[in-house]
């Protein structure tokens, strides 16, 4: 290697010296150079711990806007299913040393619940389609189709979400409430278990609709990082399972999934952070009912985000600002969920991918 | 590299070479003068192209003062407004014909909410919030500062979509509240059936609609309720935002637009509306309900009937505008008419600051200027009585 | 494969239904007139959305270039193999999947009320750039990785300093991949609206380029508040913002493509 270097380097520098004279300007370039340096350190340094602080100051001023509906509420709050903003119009009264109105009793288990159902028909609905396009984006398909494709899956991820929400409330769910719904409800058996199933099919919008919209949204996620894990599985066991007479299916199922399965959950996980903290296109299709879990699946319901916005106006009128506080509490256990399921996400990711350590391709 | 970075580079400039053609046209057209023209004491502003046309002048007119209102001169300002989604479209009617008026003042509307309305007027974060509801105790403790003046006065209807069904049924409050609480659920009930005799009502689900935002239209619809059935009053009394019983059939729905719309696609939907969106409803085959007042009659939402009822409340009216006209005993008058108010902090940053806040309040409510109908008609309000205009206005002096 | 097609069909139904409302009420006048009573234009609204992308580009474009570079060239790497500073990373990364509403609520109640600037272009600049800085810095990382190590072996060979190997060499040829990130995070922030409603506010004039205490307008609010407006003529407003909203994000997204197409064109390892 030396020998090399040694020979086609006429120009080369001394070897003892080699930060001074090799781009010029001497002494006063090596000066520079060396500022420049630390000034990119630093400014990267200070730059990559912004997103933290961020956090850190978002999650702290959560917390104290919180702390007085927490005093109050209580434990109670993850499992009561009243929202009750009392009687703002008449004299507040203190609990525990908080003022609120008379009669105000919040109970977040509905919004809990609901963001946990349209998440998971989020994830059931998002997981085969992520897979079977990571599939068609890593096997081989003609350029002509996979260009497209993945063309579409980034559509799908930048389209604003309440544009998504719009063709969602005007279009997808008054179709699928007059076409769809009632050909499921009429034909699945009158079991106790699939009795979810049956029952009023509404106008569209709902639990199902939503979970369904919510779904196609975090398809992009899950597909993308799907497809970046499937191409790290080595050609050998794909061939040995092929020249073993395994048809393509067979070799996806048994080769590839298990091979980056806890990529896979990293990657759902990921996708369900995302939709659990969705807000706009879920606020538009939920149908915005506080107070119930929905008895069937096409019933309205509403998450913890879209709960959010569509009620901090009317929060605003309560002048205790006890209704603010709740829905900061409110927030306060969305972030929290969102935060604990992320981490989980990043972590198993994380560890099952190999490419960290060292920078740059070989 | 360098080739992709000349061709980024070329594509900026021609897009925002291509935006600054399009809004250029925008800026440069033939010049645009303001005319004014006095007609039964009432100022109207129109613009013209170059000159003004036959009877009206350049000269801004000096009407006769009614309720010894005197709008006065602005200054050079930047006002914002924000509140109430039923006042927003009135905003937008009166931000420009001010603004002709007052060339100098930049006025920016906002439809967020009342709450957030409310809410801001009280930080300092706009200098105008409105609302249709007043301010609460609580709020009023909180925010002493904080007044409400009402500016014009609104009423509300009972719409819903029964397709056939073109009458104006009669409806009362106590049915109206066992609907939402889900104890009437057929519109052929037999409660229903009895104040509308020889109105065949058919055999379809009542899907009953209510704001899922706070709303100053919720506020005064669960008081009408709260008035006029003491089962609701004790169970969920009234307010801006409350926590509606949970029946099976029942939606949420966001602003006054929502609920219209909501209702449109809801066959069997009763819904609580501002008259502003009267041509709407009726323009999607809806209709609306004629209310039993206070003194036992049934009237239908119009502008006599509502401003019988509130010239009824007039004399009650205390000197902070804080009052309720809902279910009035007043006979010939609309059970559900209210205030709009207009939420200002009194102290405000800046002596002029205070002036132009002051002068937009006083041309709003000077019948001469803001309160006629040529404004308050585009949305059906009423204008305010003549000695309301003069609390209104004693109000507006205390902003400093 | 059965799933393309519920990847297709249902992204051409969107863009399919936005268009079909929106174009047979379409005037060219919306582009250049502002929201006047209850119709009007989105001149305001388009101008708005146009400064933000700017605001937030320069902002979050920054900070997440450097945060990027951080990540990958330049903390120190721990003995055990795995990449140094989990905790950072982490911590941006959750960032990335957090609820905008909660973010713009925060933006609202520490910089609008607790700052007193009001709602205006700054506080929607901020909150928008905590939001999109995680994904700038995950792809410029992962372009950085990209790049081959010969590269900065080869610089290191020459006797460069680290910062200008990294201005002259590797940022060069990672500039594709980091490019297309930043557009793909300006989409993202240009189509966001729970942030903006409680940080921007809204305005019917001309964005005034001040920085705070002048509320600024944007797309993404008319397509919310309008959408199910009884007035006809506020709806279409409404569909006219959305097919803007479309049309922006496409040329954003196109453009992302021309790019790393263009470029594949000279660097090596191409697939």
């Amino acid at each position: 290697m030396s020998d090399e270097m040694a020979s086609t380097a006429i120009t080369l520098p001394s070897a003892s010296d080699p930060t001074r004279r090799a781009s010029g300007l001497g002494r006063v370039g090596s000066f520079l150079r060396g500022s420049e340096e630390n000034a990119w350190r630093w400014s990267a340094r200070v730059a990559s711990l912004i997103p933290l602080v961020g956090l850190a100051f978002v999650l702290t001023v959560l917390a104290i806007k919180a702390w007085p509906a927490i005093r109050v509420n209580g434990f109670g709050f993850l499992s009561r299913s009243t929202w009750n903003p009392g009687s703002t119009y008449a004299a507040p009264v203190k609990t525990s040393g908080v003022l609120h109105p008379v009669g105000s009793s919040y109970g977040a288990w509905p919004l809990i619940a609901g963001t946990l159902q349209t998440s998971v028909i989020a994830l059931i609905v998002a997981l085969p389609i992520s897979l079977g396009t990571a599939f068609a984006l890593t096997e081989h398909l003609p350029r002509w189709l996979s260009r497209p494709i993945s063309f579409f899956v980034e559509i799908l991820a930048g389209i604003p979400s309440v544009i998504i929400g719009l063709w969602g409330v005007l279009t997808l769910g008054p179709f699928l409430a007059k076409h769809v719904y009632p050909f499921i409800s009429n034909n699945i058996p009158n079991v106790p278990f699939l009795r979810y199933f049956k029952g009023n099919v509404g106008y569209g919008e709902g639990l199902l609709t939503s979970g369904l919209v919510l779904g196609l949204m975090i398809v992009p996620i899950i597909a993308s990082t799907a497809r970046d894990l499937f191409m790290q599985v080595p050609p050998l066991p794909k061939e040995g399972a092929e020249a073993l007479g395994m048809t393509e299916a067979e070799v996806a199922r048994r080769v590839t999934i298990p091979w980056v399965r806890s990529g896979l959950i990293g990657a759902t996980v990921l996708g369900l952070g995302r939709a659990l903290g969705e807000t706009i296109a879920v606020a538009m299709i939920s149908g915005s009912i506080l107070g119930a879990v929905s008895p069937n699946v096409y019933g309205t319901m509403t998450t913890i985000a879209a709960t959010i916005v569509s009620q901090l106006d009317s929060a605003a009128t309560d002048g205790t600002g006890f209704a603010i506080a709740t829905l900061a509490e409110a927030g306060l256990v969305l972030a929290v969920i969102s935060v604990v399921v992320n981490v989980i996400a990043r972590g198993i990711v994380n560890r099952t991918s190999k490419h960290l350590a060292p920078v740059g391709k070989s | 590299m360098k080739n992709l970075l000349r061709s980024l580079t070329a594509l900026a400039l021609a897009t925002s070479g291509l935006l600054v053609a399009v809004a250029l046209p925008a800026s440069a057209s033939t010049k645009v003068v303001t005319c004014f023209k006095l007609e039964k004491n009432v100022v109207h502003t129109k613009k013209f192209h170059g000159v003004c046309a036959h009877g009206w002048s350049k000269k801004r007119p000096k009407p006769a003062p009614v309720a010894d209102v005197a709008v006065e001169n602005p200054g050079t300002a930047s006002l914002t407004e924000t509140g109430s989604t039923l006042l927003y479209p009135l905003w937008n009617i009166w931000a420009p014909a001010f603004q002709s008026e007052f060339p100098q003042v930049s006025l920016t509307t906002g439809g967020t909410g009342s709450g957030t309305g409310i809410a801001d007027a009280a930080s300092g974060t706009v200098n105008i919030g409105s609302s249709d509801a007043y301010l609460s105790s609580s709020q009023l403790t909180s925010t002493p500062n904080l007044l409400n003046i009402p500016v014009a006065i609104s009423y509300q209807m009972i719409e819903y979509n029964i397709p056939g069904l073109t009458a104006h049924l009669k409806l009362n409050g106590k049915i109206l509240s066992q609907i939402y609480q889900g104890q009437i659920t057929n519109w052929n009930d037999s409660a229903i059936a009895a104040i509308n005799p020889g109105v065949s009502l058919p055999n379809l689900k009542i899907v009953a609609l209510h704001r899922s935002d706070g709303s100053g239209d919720t506020f005064i619809f669960s008081q009408y309720l709260a008035d006029t059935d003491p089962t609701w009053s004790s169970k969920y009394s009234y307010g801006t935002t409350i926590s509606w019983p949970t029946i099976s059939n029942s939606l949420g729905e966001n602003g006054n637009g929502g609920m219209v719309s909501g209702c449109a696609a809801t066959s069997g939907c009763i819904a609580y509306v501002g008259i502003s969106y009267l041509t709407s409803v009726l323009g999607d085959g809806q209709t609306y309900a004629q209310l039993e007042n206070g003194v036992g009659q049934y009237e239908l939402p119009t502008a006599a009937t509502a401003s019988t009822e509130a010239a009824g409340f007039t004399a009650k009216t205390p000197a902070n505008g804080t009052i309720s006209m809902i279910d009035g005993k007043v006979s010939g008058g609309y059970p559900i008419v209210n205030y709009e108010y207009a939420i200002v902090n009194k102290v405000q940053s800046s002596a002029s600051l205070a002036k132009a806040v002051r002068s937009l309040l006083e041309w709003t409510i000077d019948p001469s200027y803001g309160g006629s109908s040529q404004y308050l008609g585009q949305v059906r309000f009423d204008p305010l009585p003549v000695k309301i205009v003069t609390q209104s206005y004693k109000q507006i002096k205390e902003i400093q | 494969m059965a799933a393309l097609i519920f990847v297709i069909g249902p992204s051409i139904w969107l863009i399919a239904d936005v268009v079909i409302r929106a174009l047979p009420h379409w005037q060219w006048s919306v582009l250049t007139t502002v929201p006047v009573g209850v119709g009007g234009g989105l001149e305001n609204a388009i101008l708005g959305t146009l400064v933000i992308m700017v605001g937030v580009l320069l902002i979050a474009g920054t900070v997440g270039i450097l945060t990027g570079i951080h990540f990958a060239e330049l903390q120190r790497l721990r003995r055990s193999g795995k990449a140094g500073g989990n905790f950072l990373r982490t911590a941006t990364e959750v960032l990335a999947g957090f609820p905008s509403i909660v973010l713009g609520y925060v933006g609202y109640i520490a910089l609008c009320v607790g700052l007193h600037w009001g709602f205006s272009l700054l506080p929607a600049l901020i909150v928008l750039s905590i939001m999109v800085t995680p994904y700038i810095a995950k792809s410029t990382e992962s372009a950085l990785r990209q790049v081959p190590t010969n590269y900065r072996e080869g610089a290191e060979a020459l006797g460069m300093a680290t910062g200008y190997a990294l201005r002259k060499v590797v940022i060069k040829s990672a500039l594709p991949g980091i490019v297309t990130g930043l557009l793909i995070a300006l989409a993202i922030a240009v189509g966001e609206t729970a942030p903006l409603l409680y940080t921007a506010g809204i305005t019917n004039n001309l964005p005034s380029l001040s920085l705070i205490h002048q509320p600024i307008a944007y797309l993404t609010y008319y397509v919310w508040t309008d959408y199910n407006q009884p007035i006809l003529a506020t709806r279409y407003l409404s569909y006219d913002a959305a097919l803007i909203l479309i049309a922006l994000v496409l040329v954003l997204l196109v453009s992302s493509r021309l790019l790393v197409n263009r470029t594949q064109r000279y660097s090596e390892g191409r697939r």
